[in-house]
């Protein structure tokens, strides 16, 4: 098979990513908004929704439980690194340990259960789901049940610290500039210094800024998006087209469609775990097991669907457009509507808040009748 | 019978799905560079006996044997998976593409399991040559395609996959007379060119026309065999197959 070479992005994927990366701007432009906390959470459900992807876009399998998954990957997170627990391994090694488990329960629900096909799966992983979400709510001596297991810490950058004391050696350090033997690199830079003199401020690798913790979480989604890329034209991600389009005939190809499927069961499982443990840092807890109920598989099933399912790039789209409406959009237009005075907390009517789930039926309705393969085709442009 | 080992020797095998026993010891055998036909009605096993020589339906007695090994017995066997780079490749029933990749990709596909891939762009260009429409289409989706194109897109995946034999299921069903006759010249070419094949069709008088020697299957037995010339103009196959 005439292997591709190793690529980052398509076009697509770069502009999704820049599209991401232009949120802190709107911040600065913008100081009343404050878009760089909740836009975490888009990443987190693109990352959830790409392991998605990896199970129902390329293999064909319908999976309505990978909340389970996200809930997994979200508690180990949290036990590995709560003060309360004694592994407390950082968030570095409980982000890879949450991944591998993830992968790990996946492998365990798909062992047995994928010789079922179509509707029986659905149901299989819909009941995953469940007893996922009640076992951890009744497991309280470990997971704390729906107190939820907290505080957990956030992200730290390796070598942040040298990378600040290079940002201010070369002259973009903001006030450790002047105190600093380099004079003539001040005095060379002093003509930038203007432009310059805010971004290090806000772009500062060792304070906890909105915007550093959210690009930090946008690299994780470019480092997924990068190796869902790379799978996809992979000889395993060759498997799992196969496997999709024809079970028989990818055997005749001397493809072993249990094997397949199970790789994908587990990729996807691993992914969603890994968005479980961002998300558990994001809310700086597990938060209670309700949080990885049936919507968030649902949701996640939307993103999928919604922005082109089997593409990269759709999906991430879907994120945005899906996840940034109801965390983002919705939320803030509540807030300003609130401070202007309009609308009042107890008329449920009048939050847009509270309309979410109306427009969410509505798109899907709208997609399914003008445009049911998704924002993005996967299969409309052909490759050469 | 020939002194050398044929290349497949299906010896009395018995397989079926469930209770239903489909194959009640049936032996067929295939020598190099033959094209070997199994001709039979409808449900009277030769499908099961393609799936039971890929490995994708377990035997529950005899003994399947490919180029001297033992491939296939009563509870075991090479799995399929391990079958196609030992040479022994299926067209399967109904053609079967991958109906969202593109025709060079369903060709790709073919070529999954080498690692030559030298070779693989000789065997492209092969088939390109003998099927120079799906070179016209190669970036087009396989499901686009027509019946009849589908089915030669088959054969050419079937071909990346470097077989030594080559067993195709019915691979005249549903597809325009022409075109037929164009695929089954192709099976012809793709034969004196060396490749050994066995052919399962219920377009009896076709395949015994393109075959050297031909079996007839009913109801999970082998009821004749012969060489073809002979069976096409035997009373018994004229009267049941030949409708004369």
């Amino acid at each position: 098979m005439a292997e591709r070479r190793f690529s980052f992005f398509t076009p697509g994927q770069y502009a999704v990513l820049a599209l991401l990366a232009a949120t802190p701007f709107i911040d600065l432009a913008f100081p009343s908004i404050q878009l760089s906390g909740p836009m975490r959470t888009v990443v987190v459900y693109a990352i959830l929704a790409l392991g998605l992807n990896v199970v129902v876009g390329w293999t064909g399998l319908l999976n309505l439980g990978i909340a389970a998954f996200m809930a997994i990957g979200a508690y180990a997170f949290g036990i590995l690194t709560a003060e309360i627990y004694p592994f407390q391994v950082g968030f570095w090694w409980a982000l890879l340990l949450s991944g591998a488990i993830g992968a790990f329960a996946g492998w365990l629900l798909g062992a047995p259960t994928l010789r079922l096909r179509g509707d029986y799966l659905a149901i299989v992983t819909l009941g995953f789901g469940e007893i996922v979400q009640d076992g951890l709510k009744n497991l309280q001596t470990i997971t704390k049940g729906t107190e939820g297991i907290n505080p957990l810490p956030k992200p730290t950058i390796p070598f942040g610290a040298h990378i600040d004391a290079a940002l201010s050696k070369v002259g973009v350090g903001s006030a450790a500039t002047t105190d600093s033997a380099g004079t003539t690199a001040t005095t060379a830079l002093s003509a930038t210094e203007s432009v310059a003199g805010a971004l290090p401020r806000w772009f500062d690798i060792s304070s906890e800024t909105p915007a550093r913790w959210f690009y930090l979480y946008l690299i994780l989604l470019a480092v997924v998006i990068c190796l869902c890329r790379n799978l996809e034209f992979s000889r395993l991600g060759r498997q799992w087209f196969a496997v999709r389009e024809d079970e028989l005939a990818a055997r005749c190809m001397a493809i072993e469609p249990d094997k397949a499927k199970l790789k994908a069961f587990a990729a996807g499982a691993a992914l969603a775990a890994v968005a479980g443990a961002l998300f558990a840092s994001h809310l700086a807890s597990t938060g209670e097991p309700a949080n990885y109920d049936f919507q968030v598989s649902i949701l996640a099933l939307c993103i999928v669907i919604v922005g082109g399912i089997g593409s990269i790039t759709g999906v991430v789209l879907g994120a945005i457009v899906m996840v940034g409406l109801s965390n983002v959009v919705l939320p803030a237009l509540t807030q300003a509507m609130q401070r202007a005075g309009i609308g009042s907390t107890e008329n449920v009517l009048s939050s847009p808040d509270n309309y979410k789930y109306l427009i969410f039926g509505l798109a899907l309705v709208l997609m399914m009748r003008f445009r049911p393969d998704g924002i993005v085709h996967t299969r409309k442009a052909v490759k050469k | 019978m020939s002194s050398v080992t044929p290349l497949l020797e299906i010896k009395g095998i018995v397989a079926g799905y469930g209770s239903v026993e489909v194959l009640h010891e049936v032996s067929v055998e295939v020598r190099e560079g033959e094209i070997v036909t199994l001709i039979g009605g409808n449900g009277a096993g030769k499908s099961t006996t393609l799936m039971c020589a890929s490995g994708i339906v377990p035997l529950r007695s005899g003994e399947i044997h490919f180029a001297g090994e033992r491939i296939a017995y009563a509870g075991g066997g090479i799995r399929a998976d391990l079958l196609v780079p030992r040479g022994l490749v299926q067209v399967p029933e109904g053609r079967r593409i991958f109906p969202r990749m593109t025709v060079l990709e369903n060709l790709m596909m073919g070529a999954y399991t080498r690692n030559d891939p030298a070779g693989v762009q000789k065997d492209l260009a092969h088939v390109y040559e003998l099927f120079d429409i799906l070179k016209k289409r190669s970036s087009q989706l396989g499901g686009t395609l027509s019946g009849g194109e589908q089915q030669m897109l088959a054969i050419g995946r079937a071909i990346l996959s470097k077989p030594r034999l080559l067993m195709m299921d019915e691979p005249s069903m549903g597809i325009a007379p022409l075109l037929v006759a164009r695929i089954f010249e192709a099976v012809k070419e793709l034969n004196r060119a060396g490749l050994t094949i066995l052919l399962v069709e219920q377009n009896a008088r076709a395949a015994l026309r393109l075959a050297h020697r031909g079996y007839v299957l009913e109801t999970g037995r082998i009821t004749l065999s012969d060489d073809a010339q002979k069976l096409l103009v035997d009373p018994r196959v004229l009267a049941s197959y030949l409708g004369e």
